[in-house]
């Protein structure tokens, strides 16, 4: 019978071209509206690297000062100070360990085609790129031996690397990065994790890919500044060597374990070295150290913004009242149909066949208004990606939401549908049939 | 095929209460075609819808074939409508935006008939009313007496074993109304048994029997050469 009503339901929306039609719009414009901020909503709040987020930790130490602390309140910064980055990384827990900055450099472009240009970037240590499953398309990331003596080398983003050198392979090439030759070790494919959740500071969070990638102890070999926020409690004198000695916080830490279940451990000696180094005067605020996984850094960092959600209820809303209209446009729709119940009933029908028929009725109305709705979502998220960088990273439909918006589209219409479908079952077949 | 005892219908407002229905008893045999008559009011609706389980009656005891239905859930109504009883209306009550086929097609979808198997019921009845080759056409391309026969091609695709009428005729013309009696008598001797409703006294005296009834109480008359009479006095000596 589904097919059989199915048809029917098809037949019936060209029955009232003009009722049909602003049912369908009606629904359209709400799953539109409530499937665009959701799409958004959904890409924000992302887990970026599903296949180990829980195994991957960000250390969090408080070395504020003591004045005006109130025992339990978060930390000022989410980064630490580039000596309890080093020390970490010394520390050698877990499988994998990096410590990272953003920054800039001018490029002096081997083209005389190309004028001199800036690139921004990353500077980590080795162990990031398999930290975070960085895919190569050229090389490989450099060595243990670059890291430790902050050899000039550079890994490349593919868009800069077809940039200067076109579609070769431009491993091994020089580069002039900030006045001095680079060696490029690697060029890597496309990656743009959503949120950028290795490196929250500097309020880019989205849309922002990495240029370039220079290992943290080159970069500190060339004193290149951090390109991002910096949180200072107290004067850190002036020069490079200053800021690597004072407790200003502008760096990251990122652990990986070999499992979830090793988080203790690493909680234990996060512990013992904090306390460590409170015995060396540090750390005064006797703060707890937090270590969050991926998951919880971007709900402790408020990736997805108070605002975000508010325009989701807000939208989800509007849902809400094209609901209301559609269950007034159906319930007109069906109350003409009150003869036809009455037919049917005394042809045989039940009222649960009734009830099933002009339910599945309403289904097609919200499929053919989840189709409508679709295209309108890819209209709006097209409007909002025209926006800007970050919001054209996020404005963009994955299956998920491809499916979720015929989920919401038929699902919306059949609750629309039950009270005008509850009273069509309760026609009565005898007063129908004699009033004809 | 059909008996009511003691059968009441009473329709209850907060003010006032109507009785349609009352000591009602009937019984309609296998095979008999029963016209029944009656005053505006009498009951003759009440007594349609209640024989047809389209309304519940008040108390008293209904029989069809068998079954007894008070107590029936709207499933089991609904299913011993669907496979017992056909349906004819003054209106017609065609679906329009339904073709004659599928117009037909309704009760047997209902029954749980194959396709195949309700093609070929659909093609004889429709034949059997002398509409096989306009199935494609919609309700409103016909006239009335086509329409009233693809009703009647309807009521009969399921093959019931009772078919209600409820003033078949009400609504066509003369030549057209013979048409569809001729119709209706055709299938009755062909084994259907047909009860229908009709104020017309020409059409009372051409079935087999005749209920009459007032003020929601039956009045039986039985056919007497030319004219209808009252069953107990039929029996009397003339």
């Amino acid at each position: 019978m589904f097919g059989y009503y199915f048809r029917l339901g098809v037949r019936s929306l060209r029955r009232n071209p003009a009722l049909t039609a602003l049912m369908v719009l009606t629904l359209a414009v709400g799953v539109a509206a409530s499937v665009s901020t959701l799409t958004i909503l959904h890409m924000m709040s992302s887990d970026p690297i599903p296949q180990k987020s829980s195994r991957l930790f960000v250390p969090l130490i408080d070395n504020g000062p003591v004045e005006g602390y109130t025992p339990g309140e978060d930390p000022e910064d989410i980064q630490i100070s580039y000596k309890d980055a080093l020390n970490l990384l010394k520390g050698g827990q877990g499988v994998r360990r990096t410590a990272l900055y953003g920054v800039s450099a001018p490029v002096q472009p081997p083209r005389a085609d190309i004028q001199p240009f800036n690139l921004t970037g990353l500077a980590p240590t080795r162990d990031f790129f398999a930290m975070f499953d960085v895919p190569f398309l050229h090389g490989q990331a450099w060595t243990e031996q670059d890291d430790a003596r902050g050899a000039d080398v550079v890994v490349l983003s593919r868009e800069i690397a077809e940039k200067l050198y076109g579609d070769a392979d431009p491993v091994g090439q020089r580069i002039a990065l900030m006045g001095f030759p680079f060696t490029i070790v690697g060029v890597i494919d496309n990656w743009m994790p959503l949120p950028r959740f290795y490196r929250l500071n500097g309020g880019v969070r989205y849309g922002a890919g990495e240029e370039f990638f220079i290992p943290l102890a080159t970069s500190i070999r060339h004193e290149v500044t951090h390109n991002g926020s910096m949180s200072c409690s107290s004067n850190a004198g002036a020069g490079f060597a200053a800021r690597l000695a004072s407790e200003c916080t502008w760096i990251t830490v990122w652990f990986e374990t070999a499992s979830a279940g090793d988080r203790a451990e690493l909680q234990t000696w996060l512990d013992n070295y904090a306390a460590d180094q409170r015995k060396l005067g540090r750390l005064k605020r006797n703060a707890q150290n937090r270590l969050y996984d991926v998951p919880e850094w971007l709900v402790y960092t408020k990736v997805v913004g108070k605002d975000s959600k508010l325009q989701t209820w807000l939208a989800f809303g509007f849902l809400a009242l094209c609901l209301v209209n559609t269950i007034g446009l159906l319930l007109a729709k069906f109350s003409v149909r009150a003869a036809e119940i009455g037919v049917r009933r005394a042809l045989g029908a039940s009222r649960a066949e009734i009830f099933r028929q002009f339910l599945i009725e309403t289904s097609v109305v919200g499929l053919v208004g989840g189709v409508l709705g679709l295209v309108l979502a890819f209209g709006a998220l097209a409007l909002i990606g025209m926006q800007g960088k970050q919001t054209a990273a996020v404005a963009h439909m994955d299956w998920q939401m491809l499916i979720l918006t015929f989920v919401i589209s038929v699902g919306a219409a059949i609750l629309a549908g039950l009270l005008p479908t509850w009273r069509a079952c309760q026609v009565t077949p005898a007063i129908q049939l004699k009033s004809q | 095929m059909l008996r009511m005892t003691n059968l009441s219908k009473v329709y209850r407002t907060h003010m006032i209460e109507t009785h349609a229905l009352r000591g009602f008893e009937i019984e309609v045999r296998e095979g008999e075609f029963v016209t029944v008559t009656g005053p505006s009011g009498s009951g003759k609706t009440s007594f349609l819808n209640i024989a047809g389980l389209l309304e519940e009656f008040t108390s008293g005891e209904y029989i069809l074939d068998g079954v007894n239905v008070k107590g029936l859930d709207d499933n089991a109504r609904s299913r011993l409508r669907n496979e017992k009883l056909g349906f004819i209306f003054q209106g017609f009550n065609l679906i329009p935006d339904l073709n004659l086929f599928d117009n037909v097609d309704v009760p047997l979808r209902y029954r749980g008939f194959n396709a195949s198997e309700r093609k070929k019921r659909i093609e004889d009845a429709l034949s059997k009313v002398g509409l096989a080759s306009r199935m494609k056409h919609y309700p409103a391309e016909l006239s009335g007496g086509q329409q009233q026969r693809v009703a009647i091609a309807r009521a009969l695709a399921g093959s019931p074993k009772l078919l209600l009428a409820d003033e078949p005729t009400g609504n066509l013309d003369t030549q057209m109304a013979r048409g569809v009696m001729e119709l209706l008598e055709e299938i009755n001797a062909a084994g259907t048994t047909i009860l229908m409703v009709t104020h017309d006294p020409e059409l009372a005296v051409r079935t087999t029997r005749n209920v009459h009834i007032i003020d929601g109480r039956v009045s039986d008359l039985v056919r007497r050469g030319p004219t209808l009479v009252d069953a107990r006095a039929a029996t009397a000596p003339v």
